[in-house]
C-alpha cells in the first residue's frame, strides 16, 4: 500500500503542475480572440489559422485539466440523495464508480482514440479551411487528457481505498483553501472595513 | 427475458440513469458509463453494430471544435475577474443611495444593480454574495423585512441566468442548434420584463405592507450637496437631457434615414448616445470645477459607466452584429482586465484564482457534454429519442399541452438538478418533440431558461439561496453605524423570502408563453455579419448547423444497406436536435 499510496503522490503531483501551467491557457485563448477580433475589424483581414488555434487552446484547456479538475473533486455530481450518505458510503460510491464508470471510458476512448490520432499523424492531415492548421496536434489532445484522467483515477482510487483502511485521511475533503466566493467576500468586507 | 430487454431498451437506459445519477458520482463519468453498459449490452443482442463505439473520437471531436463553447471560459473569465474589480460594490453605493429615499428604494436599487450586473457577468455567486454583504446589512439596519430583504437579494442574483451574455443561454443555443447571437437577441426583452416584474412586486409590498420597506431616514443618506440639498434636481436634468438625445437619434436619425433598422440596433445606438452626453457632462464638469452637476450626479454617472462600457463592449457588438458571441466574450474579457487594471484590483493571485477556477468549470461543463454525447451515442441507437417523442407528442392539446408538461417537468427537476444538468440531459430529449410540434425553439429555450432560473431559488438547494446564506449574518451583531443588537437573519427566511419570487418566476413563463411576440422580436433584426441566420429565419427548414467542418459528426460515412448501420448512422445524425427530425423526414 506504500508503494501506491507514493504512485498516488506521484500523479497527484503530475497533474497539479499540468493544471497550473495548462490554465494559463485561457488567458492566451482571450488574448487571441480579442486581438483577432479586432485586426478583423480595424484592418479587415483574417486568418483562419487564428480562429482553429481558439479551439485547439479550448480543447487543450479542457482535456488537459480533465484529470486536474477530478484532483480537485471539481467535477459536478448530484448530492441531493448522496449527500446524506455518510462519508464512508460515499467513498465506497467513489471506489466503484470509479472502478465501473470512470475508467472502463478512459479505456475505451484511449482504445478507439489512439489510431484515430495515428490516422491523422501518418497522413499530416492538414484542416479543409483556407490557411487551416495541421490537425494531429489537437487530435493528439484526446488520448493524452484520457490518459491523465485515467491517472488521476487510478490515484483517487488509491487514496479512497487507503481511506476505508484508515491509512490516510479523507481524500474527498474538497482541497481548496478557499474558494472563489469565499475570498470575493473576505475582499468586499475587507474594503468596506477601510472605510468604515 | 431477452426479447423484454430488447424491447424496452430505452426506458430501461433512461432509469438507470436516473439511478446512476442519483449515486452521487460526478455527472459526466455516471451518463458515459450507462452509455457504454447500454451499449455493449446492445451490441450483445443485436440491437446495435459492434462498431458502434468506433464514432466516439469524432463525437469529442465535435465538442472540441466547436466555436459557440468557446464563448463558455471567455464569460466565465470576464465575470470572474469583474466581480473582484469593485464594480459591484461601488454600483450598489451609489444607487442605494439616488433610491434610498423612497419607499422600498434599497430593493429597487438591488433589482436594479442586479440587472445591470446580470447583462456583465453574468455570474450569480458574484451578484448575491456582492448584494448580501453591501445591501443586506443596510436594508436590515433600516428595518426591512428580512424574508422581503432575503429574497429579493436572492431573485436579483439569479438574473444573470435569463439576461445576456449569460452561460445558460450559451449551452441553451448550442444544445437547441440555434446561434447564440439570436438566444441572446429572443432573451433580452423577457429578460428586462422579469426584473420589472421584480419591481413591481417591490412597489405593491409598498403598498400593502409599508412598514416591510421603509425608506431610509434623511441621515443616512450620505451624499449630499454643501448646500444639504440631495442633488436630485440635478441628476434629474442631466437624466432628460440624455433621454432627449437618445429619442432624437431614434427619430432624427434611424427614422428619416435607416427605417430598416433592427429594434435592438437602434437601442444599442440610441442608449449610447445618451449614455456619451451625459458621461461628457459629467468629465467636462470635473476638469473645470463648474459645478453644474451636483455631486449625486457627477458620481451616478461615474459609476454607471463601467458596467454601461462593458455591456455595449460585449452585447452591444453582438447585437450590431460586429462581433459573435465568442468574441464578444473575448473583448469582454479583456475589458474587464482592463478595468480591473485601471481601479488598481488586479494581481497575479486574482489573475491565476480567476484561470484556475474558469479551467474547472470548463472542464467539467464540457465534459457533462462529453458524457452526454456518448449517452447519447446509445440512446438515439436503442431509439431512444422515438420513446420519448411517442410518450410527448401523445400529450392532449397539442403544442400547449406539451408546452405545459414540460415547464411542470422542469420545473419539478429544477428542485433536484441544477442548470447543467438539465441542459445537457433534458434539452436534446425535449428540442425535436418541440420541433416537431411547430415550436420556435428560441422561443422553447428563452422558456425553458425562464423555467431553469427557479433551480437557483429552489429551497433548500437552490445556489442563490446557499451563497446568500453564507454571507448573511447568521448569528447576533452589533451594527456598526446604529450601535443596535442586529438579530441574526435564518435560513428559514431567506427559503421563505425566494418563495414569492419562485411564483413571479411562474407568472413570468406564463407570460412568455402568452407572449412569444416578445421573444420573437430577435426575427426582425438579423445581424448581418452571421450566416447561419438566413436559415434560421425559415421555420421547420433544417440545414446543418455547422456547415464549415466536413466530417465532424458522419463518422460512419456512405449509404448503409444492413439496418444496423443506418441505426448508426442515425444516431449519429439525430444527434443535434434539428437533424433528428431530418432523419425522421427520410424515414417517413
Amino acid at each position: 500500500m506504500k508503494a501506491l499510496l507514493a504512485l498516488s503522490r506521484a500523479i497527484d503531483t503530475l497533474n497539479d503542475r499540468i493544471g497550473r501551467a495548462v490554465y494559463w491557457l485561457v488567458l492566451v485563448a482571450v488574448l487571441i480572440s480579442a486581438g483577432n477580433a479586432i485586426v478583423r475589424k480595424a484592418f479587415d483581414m483574417s486568418s483562419n489559422a487564428y480562429l482553429e488555434i481558439q479551439w485547439y487552446l479550448f480543447s487543450a484547456v479542457f482535456l488537459l485539466c480533465a484529470g486536474y479538475t477530478l484532483l480537485k473533486n471539481e467535477h459536478i455530481r448530484i448530492d441531493v440523495i448522496a449527500g446524506r450518505f455518510s462519508r464512508r458510503t460515499q467513498t465506497w460510491i467513489d471506489v466503484l464508480g470509479t472502478i465501473f464508470f470512470l475508467l472502463p471510458l478512459v479505456a475505451l476512448i484511449l482504445y478507439e482514440s489512439v489510431p484515430w490520432f495515428l490516422r491523422t499523424w501518418q497522413s499530416q492531415e492538414v484542416s479543409p479551411s483556407a490557411g487551416g492548421l495541421i490537425l494531429w496536434p489537437a487530435k493528439i489532445l484526446l488520448p493524452i487528457g484520457f490518459s491523465l484522467l485515467g491517472l488521476q483515477g487510478l490515484s483517487e482510487l488509491i487514496k479512497r481505498i487507503a481511506f476505508l483502511q484508515g491509512l490516510i485521511p479523507d481524500p474527498g475533503e474538497k482541497q481548496v483553501a478557499k474558494t472563489a466566493e469565499e475570498e470575493l467576500a473576505e475582499e468586499i468586507l475587507r474594503a468596506r472595513g477601510d472605510k468604515a | 427475458m431477452t426479447a423484454f430487454l430488447i424491447a424496452n431498451m430505452a426506458p430501461l437506459m433512461f432509469a438507470a440513469l436516473v439511478v446512476f445519477l442519483l449515486l452521487g458520482y460526478p455527472v459526466a463519468f455516471a451518463l458515459a458509463a450507462n452509455g457504454i453498459v447500454f451499449g455493449l449490452l446492445g451490441i450483445e443482442l443485436g440491437l446495435l453494430s459492434p462498431a458502434l463505439f468506433g464514432a466516439l473520437p469524432e463525437r469529442i471531436w465535435g465538442v472540441m471544435s466547436n466555436d459557440t463553447l468557446l464563448a463558455v471560459p471567455f464569460f466565465t473569465f470576464m465575470g470572474l475577474i469583474l466581480e473582484r474589480s469593485g464594480m459591484a460594490e461601488d454600483l450598489l453605493e451609489t444607487i442605494g443611495q439616488l433610491f434610498g429615499a423612497v419607499r422600498g428604494g434599497l430593493a429597487y436599487a438591488v433589482v436594479f444593480v442586479g440587472a445591470l450586473l446580470a447583462a456583465t457577468t453574468g455570474v450569480v455567486a458574484a451578484s448575491v454574495i456582492s448584494m448580501g454583504l453591501i445591501s443586506l446589512p443596510i436594508m436590515l439596519r433600516y428595518g426591512y423585512d428580512r424574508r422581503f430583504a432575503a429574497g429579493t437579494i436572492a431573485a436579483s442574483g439569479t438574473l444573470a441566468q435569463i439576461i445576456p451574455p449569460s452561460l445558460v443561454l450559451i449551452i441553451m443555443a448550442d444544445q437547441l442548434g440555434r446561434s447564440v447571437g439570436d438566444m441572446y437577441a429572443g432573451a433580452f426583452i423577457p429578460g428586462i420584463i422579469l426584473a420589472g416584474l421584480y419591481a413591481s412586486y417591490t412597489l405593491l409590498v409598498s403598498f400593502v405592507k409599508p412598514t416591510w420597506v421603509p425608506a431610509l431616514p434623511p441621515e443616512a443618506r450620505t451624499m449630499r450637496e454643501p448646500d444639504g440639498t440631495t442633488g436630485n434636481r440635478s441628476l434629474l436634468v442631466l437624466f432628460v437631457l440624455s433621454t432627449v438625445v437618445a429619442i432624437a437619434v431614434w427619430h432624427l436619425y434611424y427614422n428619416p434615414y435607416k427605417p430598416e433598422a433592427g429594434t435592438d440596433v437602434r437601442l444599442v445606438v440610441c442608449v449610447s448616445a445618451g449614455t456619451a452626453v451625459a458621461f461628457l457632462a459629467a468629465v467636462v464638469n470635473k476638469l473645470t470645477g463648474m459645478g453644474l452637476l451636483s455631486r449625486l450626479a457627477e458620481r451616478v454617472v461615474f459609476v454607471l459607466i463601467p458596467p454601461l462600457a462593458l455591456i455595449f463592449l460585449v452585447l452591444g457588438t453582438i447585437f450590431l452584429g460586429v462581433a459573435t458571441p465568442t468574441e464578444g466574450g473575448a473583448m469582454g474579457a479583456l475589458g474587464a482586465l482592463v478595468m480591473a487594471v485601471g481601479r488598481r484590483r488586479l494581481n497575479w493571485k486574482l489573475l491565476r484564482q480567476s484561470m484556475d477556477t474558469t479551467a474547472k468549470l470548463t472542464t467539467f461543463v464540457v465534459f457533462i457534454l462529453i458524457g452526454a454525447r456518448v449517452f447519447s451515442l446509445t440512446f438515439y441507437g436503442v431509439e431512444g429519442h422515438k420513446w420519448v417523442e411517442h410518450l410527448l407528442s401523445a400529450l392532449p392539446g397539442g403544442q400547449m399541452g406539451f408546452l405545459i408538461v414540460v415547464n411542470i417537468l422542469v420545473f419539478v427537476l429544477a428542485f433536484f438538478l441544477d442548470f447543467f444538468e438539465l441542459a445537457f440531459i433534458i434539452i436534446p430529449l425535449l428540442a425535436p418533440v418541440a420541433d416537431k410540434l411547430g415550436i420556435d425553439l428560441i422561443w422553447f429555450g428563452v422558456l425553458l431558461a425562464v423555467n431553469m432560473q427557479t433551480s437557483f431559488m429552489h429551497p433548500p438547494f437552490g445556489f442563490a439561496l446557499f451563497y446568500l446564506r453564507s454571507v448573511a449574518p447568521a448569528k447576533e451583531y452589533t451594527d456598526k453605524v446604529t450601535g443596535k443588537r442586529m438579530a441574526p437573519v435564518t435560513t428559514g427566511q431567506i427559503y421563505w423570502g425566494a418563495v414569492p419570487y419562485v411564483v413571479i418566476q411562474l407568472i413570468m413563463v406564463s407570460l412568455v408563453i402568452a407572449f412569444p411576440q416578445m421573444v420573437m422580436v430577435y426575427k426582425d433584426d438579423a445581424p448581418i455579419n452571421d450566416p447561419s441566420k438566413v436559415e434560421i429565419q425559415i421555420p421547420s427548414n433544417y440545414t446543418p448547423r455547422d456547415p464549415v467542418a466536413p466530417g465532424k459528426d458522419g463518422a460512419v460515412p456512405g449509404p448503409a444497406a444492413d439496418p444496423l448501420e443506418q441505426a448508426i448512422q442515425d444516431q449519429e445524425n439525430a444527434d443535434k436536435a434539428g437533424d433528428a427530425l431530418q432523419d425522421d423526414f427520410k424515414q417517413n
